[in-house]
């Protein structure tokens, strides 16, 4: 019997992993990814005072404290199943099951599309896709692509290409239909990029800021909006244009364009052909919950969390004995949020499992503490009510354990 | 307008205008579309159009979003060979 | 090595020498390296397509590159459905893209 089994080793996981290592508890960490470090190894930004969060080495130390501390990380291994019985929890892997007392769910989160015609045609790939073609593969996804869908992530990974010298010729809506509509409309996208600020292309921002005091401004300052888009990075930002269909033959070769108005319905006259060998969608990310669905852990649906979350509480404990979620899989956040709540987990779960132990109980206070500074300083937030999101989460824990009653 | 060339699930190929013909004429729940559609039962067990399944039916059904998961996951959630179903590895 | 590849990163630094690795796709005799996945060896070596839908034929190839969507699934040797995101390439190793399936299964009631 394993003390603790880790699914996911991203940030939370190894992170988790590592507390309760330390805490001298036997642990075992499985990730069907190759290499450990989650969606960190992809990451690359720029901070506001000019350093640059590298995923790669981010990941590197978690992986490196882990050995020392003797956790077993084991990756290419996929989870398919988690049993709870009596006194333990079972879990199914493509490498043999195992048995443990206590179970963390740490496997991130997924990406939503943003569908259009000619989506499937094989050079079209989603944002997360090449970036992890980029930075943690390092093969070229192509030599002149576009982006479609404007939001904080497609931002940045659109930024790495370009570090990277992969050509992005623009960025664009895409063409409205009943399921892509939010990201599809010139208002919201403006408005959304100016709520998560930091990492946005600064001229945006700038831009943003000045309008974002007067609703009425903000109007027309999509209505105004250039028509050969705002160059940001030297490459047109085009929040009045959308991608109408994507063409290829047996691969992507260019994607159709029209202006939009300021409702993003497509003036049909302006299209104009784009070629492209690569196309990128960004629709966002949601939390990657199968396995915590499959346990019959109650869920809450948040949309300031990203979509559907299991019901958990500030120690990252779900209402189930014994399972634990933590990082993505509780709410859309960056790396370093994930980091921390991966400590509580890991604090949570020494707690649970070595009962005497009086000191853990602080450091556990301490670590939740630190996910709410951390939080606050957030670079990068995919969601402007974050906050509010938690609060309800932890909420529908309290509920949840009274109606048992 | 161009629904009918728009894939929604990948894996089964279904298009948006199936899905909204579908949703529309049944006012049904995402798990009856799916059923009815096959949109989300294919090899990615749903994780690229789940989504957007459910945006389909709260738009068309003017439903809110339900807090229970509306198509529910089964195990198992990763391909797996007979052979390892078959392994007794336990530790 | 090839001109798929980011050799020169300005903040990542520059790739590591590593080991050729020899593996075939469907006829095609290809060199990727030690570590790379089928999927992003395919892609350096200028392959876009991976297979083509059972039923419809339609071609397809990587699309989120993490292992959520199962639409690079090729097959190795004897193992069929195999993610080409997630399956490091072995020294020999015979990949084969997804085909059309010769009888389209059917399709289950749609009204
Ligand atoms: C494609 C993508 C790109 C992103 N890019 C950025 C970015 O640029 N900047 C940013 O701040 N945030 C980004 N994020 C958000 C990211 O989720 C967080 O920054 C952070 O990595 C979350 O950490 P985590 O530990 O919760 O999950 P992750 O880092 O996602 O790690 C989860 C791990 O669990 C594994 N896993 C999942 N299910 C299973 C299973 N059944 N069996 C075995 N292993 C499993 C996965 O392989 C993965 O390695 C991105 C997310 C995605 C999906």
């Amino acid at each position: 019997m394993i003390d603790v089994i880790i699914v996911g080793a991203g940030p939370a996981g190894l992170s988790a992993a590592n507390v309760c290592a330390k805490n001298g508890l036997k642990v075992k960490v499985v990730d069907e990814f190759m290499k450990a470090g989650g969606r960190l190894l992809g990451q690359l930004h720029e901070e506001p005072d000019g350093t640059w969060w590298n995923g790669i080495e981010e990941a590197k130390k978690l992986s490196e404290d882990a050995q020392e501390l003797n956790v077993a990380v084991e990756c290419g291994v996929s989870v398919h199943n988690i049993k709870q019985e009596k006194s333990y929890w079972k879990v199914y892997t493509t490498k043999g099951d195992f048995k443990t007392r206590a179970l963390l769910l740490a496997t991130g989160a997924a990406e939503t599309s943003l569908p259009i015609p000619g989506w499937t045609l094989p050079g079209v790939m989603s944002i997360g896709a090449a970036q992890v073609m980029t930075n943690v593969h390092r093969v070229r996804v192509g030599e002149r692509g576009v982006v479609i869908g404007i939001n904080i992530l497609s931002a940045a990974i659109t930024r790495e290409l370009q570090l990277a010298g992969i050509e992005v010729s623009s960025m664009y809506l895409p063409g409205k239909n009943i399921v892509t509509e939010d990201a599809a409309k010139p208002l919201s996208t403006m408005k959304s990029m100016l709520k998560v600020a930091s990492l946005a292309p600064s001229k945006l921002i700038r831009l943003g800021s000045y309008f974002m005091k007067y609703e009425s401004l903000q109007s027309l300052a999509v209505r105004f909006y250039p028509k050969n888009g705002m160059k940001v990075w030297g490459m047109p930002v085009h929040l009045r244009k959308a991608v109408l269909e994507i063409v290829g033959d047996k691969k992507v070769e260019g994607v159709k364009v029209a202006q939009v108005d300021v409702n993003g319905e497509p003036i049909l006259s302006t299209e104009k052909f784009v070629p492209a060998d690569f196309v990128c969608i960004a629709g966002g990310l949601y939390p990657l919950v199968e396995l915590a669905a499959i346990s019959g852990c109650p869920f809450q649906y948040i949309a300031e969390l990203g979509g559907h979350v299991p019901v958990h509480n500030e120690n990252m404990k779900t209402p189930i004995d014994g399972l634990y979620v933590a990082g993505n899989i509780t709410g859309i956040e960056s790396a370093k949020v994930a980091m921390k709540q991966g400590a509580v987990a890991g604090y949570s779960i020494s707690m649970d499992l070595l009962k005497t132990d009086v000191n853990i109980e602080d450091q556990l206070q301490q670590a939740i503490n630190h996910v709410k500074q951390t939080r606050n300083q957030a670079t990068i937030q995919f969601h402007p009510d974050i906050h509010s999101g938690r609060e309800k989460i932890h909420a529908s824990f309290k509920n949840t354990l009274r109606t048992d009653i | 307008m161009r629904d009918h060339k728009t894939i929604i699930c990948r894996c089964e190929e279904v298009s948006l205008e199936d899905l909204v013909r579908t949703a529309e004429s049944y006012r049904c729940s995402s798990r009856e579309l799916k059923l009815r559609t096959r949109a989300g039962m294919g090899q990615c067990g749903g994780r690229t159009c789940r989504a957007l399944v459910d945006s389909i039916t709260q738009k068309c059904t003017n439903d809110s979003t339900p807090h229970d998961i509306p198509l529910g996951y089964q195990a198992p959630i990763r391909p797996i060979t007979f052979s390892i179903m078959g392994e007794k590895k336990d530790e | 090595m090839s001109k798929g590849r980011i050799i020169d990163h300005p903040i990542l630094g520059r790739l590591d020498e590593r080991e050729e690795v020899h593996f075939t796709f469907d006829e095609n005799k290809l060199i990727g390296y030690e570590g790379e996945t089928i999927a992003a060896a395919l892609l350096a070596n200028g392959e876009r397509v991976l297979r083509c839908h059972e039923e419809t034929g339609k071609l397809r190839g990587i699309y989120c590159n993490i292992g959520h969507c199962m639409e690079c699934r090729v097959n190795v040797g004897n193992q069929k459905s195999v993610r080409a995101c997630l399956t490091v390439i072995q020294e020999g190793m015979e990949v084969k893209s997804g085909r059309k399936l010769p009888t389209p299964f059917k399709k289950g009631e749609t009204q």
